[in-house]
């Protein structure tokens, strides 16, 4: 089996048999970011954001996202508006009923460190980052869906970086 | 036999549920499937944006504004502008009222469209979302092109408003509305006599004019009770009394009635947008006020009919840069205040629906 | 009625009970002492010629001094509004609640009771809403409030 993991880690054909060979870790890492579903998870203003980027001219599925709106099924969440105080624990416990592998992505000012309620708020949480681990971030008030499009390829391009072994560590 | 014990069980639903609209927890008492009570939980979108305002200057609270009810993000501009110009007695030029009726009716039309597109979606029909954003986006094109941003436009400023249309606007708006006229045709085709979507609304959820009114509750929701009120007639502002048009009203006040009206809400603004458009006069955008203008001590309510009814909002200044104290009053504050009113002795799935129809957004109700 | 049939009809009807001051910049804006808030209310809600039915606003003012709550009103059948105030202590503030004659007031006066800790007689329902439940840190809405994490937006 040495031989596989020489190889180089893009599809090959062999001439005269429709045999590709490759190996399984870029197989399952490409399968996997090609189809991270993400939770329906948008608090405020950036959630309208969220939506249009999942509506017509936008067009989050040709990326393999799909809504979820279960915690259970999905694989990612886009934080797509303010997290106050009372809400940072149900965001949290939502991240716990997720199963690894699960990524966050914090879209807008507020998610990175309470955006326009930085100053003078008592009840924002000024960033979700000691809440739950953040893999990408998102600026904007709100991020344009170009943004969001750009930081889910972001996202992806991670994943296939990532090692099969790290997920054993986890 | 012996008899069967019964008891009434409590469901939670929310705050993050699909069909919330954001952040609204819902506690259900249920007898069997019925629900017997509802208890609303409000609060997870709190951001305190009455407190922001007392430490900003006048011009920097406009886009606080703008965060209070980002759908249609330009009402909320307009109302306090309003409400800073009464203060300070300040008079708007003319084109700036034009432009201002321009953008609040483009904007109406895309919360609605948001709203036809949601409400359907939350009943499990996918394709009026795909349509309704579809023809919302031309809308916001149009105020990209014009302010730059596409939700928190932070457009309309005490005094006038911030930039001038360019020159592509006007034929770009008169093909968006062309656009939209021709599509309402699909959008009714769609759902009005779709016998799914009628047993799912008709009937459901009636609220009673009196306990509306009751309630402070405004708006499509109350005009779709029968109630013929609607702010942007009653208490004229900016320059609506100069069109003709009249407020759309319905008398069943159930789900169905509650979601056509906003269909019809679409046409009548179509109507002013393209009075507007032909009357649109030359001259200036903005009266001139400096930044840091300090109005005289005094204290306003001013308010405007927004989509969802009516917005609020109240200053007191104490003759500072600043205002003493800002007080924000949304319409979906009170829809949601009446819900357990009247929401009660249906399905929870039907609960889904009228909360829909109500078209409540969480910040305007937490602020 | 025009705004200032209305300041006189008000001015003529309510003698002693509401006087108009002159802060209010656009609609009339009167005065009404604590003790007599439910009676008046209660004839602004019911006149023939005023059917105020409609609460559209109610909110407390923190000035440094005093509170101040404000309720704005407004007919749906004649369509006018007015507004008035209440002159509130800042230690020990009390008001009567407006339910039984506009039930919208309930969240509004929830509210004034959260983030000013203006005490609400008879209010069938005041229990914390907007704030976490845990929270333990005052009424943040009180010009005088402070807490180790709030940060004050620094002047330019
Ligand atoms: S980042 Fe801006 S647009 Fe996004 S939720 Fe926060 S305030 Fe709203």
């Amino acid at each position: 089996m040495g031989i596989i993991k020489k190889l180089p880690a893009h599809l090959e054909k062999f001439p005269g048999g429709g045999i590709a060979v490759t190996s399984l870790e870029t197989i399952l890492l490409q399968g996997q970011s090609k189809s991270v579903w993400y939770l329906l998870f948008g608090t405020a203003c950036c959630a309208i954001e969220l939506m249009c980027t999942g509506a017509s001219r936008y067009d989050f599925d040709r990326l393999g996202m799909i809504f979820r709106a279960t915690p259970r099924q999905s694989d990612l969440i886009i934080a797509a508006g303010t997290i106050t105080k009372k809400m940072a624990p149900r965001l949290r416990r939502l991240y716990d009923q997720m199963a690894e592998p699960r990524y966050v992505i914090a879209m807008g000012g507020c998610t990175i460190k309470g955006g326009p309620f930085y100053y003078d708020s008592y009840a924002v949480e000024k960033g979700i980052d000691h809440i739950v681990p953040v893999d990408i971030y998102i600026p904007g008030c709100p991020p344009r869906p170009e943004s969001l499009l750009e930081g889910c390829i972001h996202l992806q391009e991670k994943i296939r970086q990532q090692k099969l072994s790290d997920w054993q560590e986890k | 036999m012996p008899e069967l014990r019964t008891e009434e069980f409590q469901v939670n639903m929310g705050p993050h549920h699909p069909a919330t609209h954001g952040v609204c927890r819902m506690i259900l008492t249920m007898d069997g499937e019925k629900i017997v009570k509802i208890e609303p939980v409000i609060g997870y979108l709190h951001r305190a944006l009455e407190k922001i305002c007392e430490n900003r200057t006048y011009a920097q609270c406009i886009p606080v504004t703008d965060r209070f009810e980002y759908v249609t993000a330009m009402s909320c501009n307009q109302v306090f502008a309003m409400a800073a110009e009464r203060l300070a007695g300040i008079e708007v030029p003319e084109r700036a009222e034009y432009l201002r009726v321009i953008m609040l009716e483009l904007n109406r039309i895309a919360s609605h469209l948001i709203f036809y597109g949601v409400t359907a979606m939350d009943l499990g029909a996918l394709t009026p979302f795909l349509y309704g954003l579809r023809e919302r986006e031309a809308i916001i094109d149009l105020f990209e092109m014009t302010c730059g941003q596409r939700l928190t436009y932070n457009y309309i400023r005490v005094g006038g408003v911030a930039k001038d249309i360019p020159k592509e606007f006007i034929p770009k708006c008169h093909e968006a509305i062309d656009v939209i006229t021709e599509k309402m045709s699909d959008y009714e085709g769609l759902l009005n006599e779709n016998p799914i979507w009628l047993v799912r609304t008709k009937g459901i959820g009636v609220m009673p004019a009196k306990l509306g009114i009751d309630y402070g509750v405004s708006g499509p929701v109350l005009r779709a009770s029968g109630v013929d009120y609607d702010i942007r007639r009653d208490d004229p502002y900016s320059i609506y009394d100069k069109f003709d048009w009249k407020p759309a009203v319905h008398q069943n006040g159930d789900c169905f009635d509650r979601y056509l009206i906003r269909l019809d809400e679409i046409k009548q603004s179509i109507k002013i947008i393209k009075q507007a458009l032909e009357g649109l006069p030359e001259g200036d955008i903005k009266a001139k006020v400096s930044p840091n203008f300090k109005p005289p001590a005094g204290e306003v309510y001013a308010r405007v009919e927004n989509s969802r009814g009516e917005l609020g909002i109240y200053i007191q200044s104490d003759g500072g840069k600043k205002p003493l104290r800002v007080k924000m009053r949304g319409g979906s504050y009170c829809q949601l205040q009446a819900l357990p009113y009247f929401g009660t002795n249906c399905f929870i799935a039907d609960l889904v629906a009228i909360f829909a129809t109500l078209d409540i957004i969480l910040p305007e109700v937490d602020r | 009625m025009t705004r200032d049939e209305l300041k006189d009809y008000i001015t003529k009807q309510f003698e002693g009970k509401m006087t108009l001051l002159d802060t209010g910049r656009h609609d009339p804006m009167f005065e009404v002492k604590p003790a007599d808030l439910l009676e008046v209310s209660q004839k602004l809600h019911d006149d023939e010629n005023l059917q105020l039915d409609f609460l559209c606003n109610l909110g407390a003012v923190d000035t440094g001094e005093i509170f101040e709550a404000v309720y704005s009103l407004d007919s749906t059948t004649l369509k006018m509004r007015l507004d008035f105030k209440l002159i509130l202590p800042r230690d020990g503030a009390e008001v009567e609640s407006v339910q039984k004659i506009w039930p919208g007031a309930n969240w509004f006066e929830r509210e004034m009771w959260e983030l000013y800790g203006i005490n609400i007689l008879n209010h069938d329902n005041l229990k914390r809403f907007l704030l976490p439940d845990d929270w333990d840190q005052g009424h943040p809405m009180r010009k005088d409030w402070d807490a180790p994490d709030f940060i004050r937006m620094p002047e330019l």
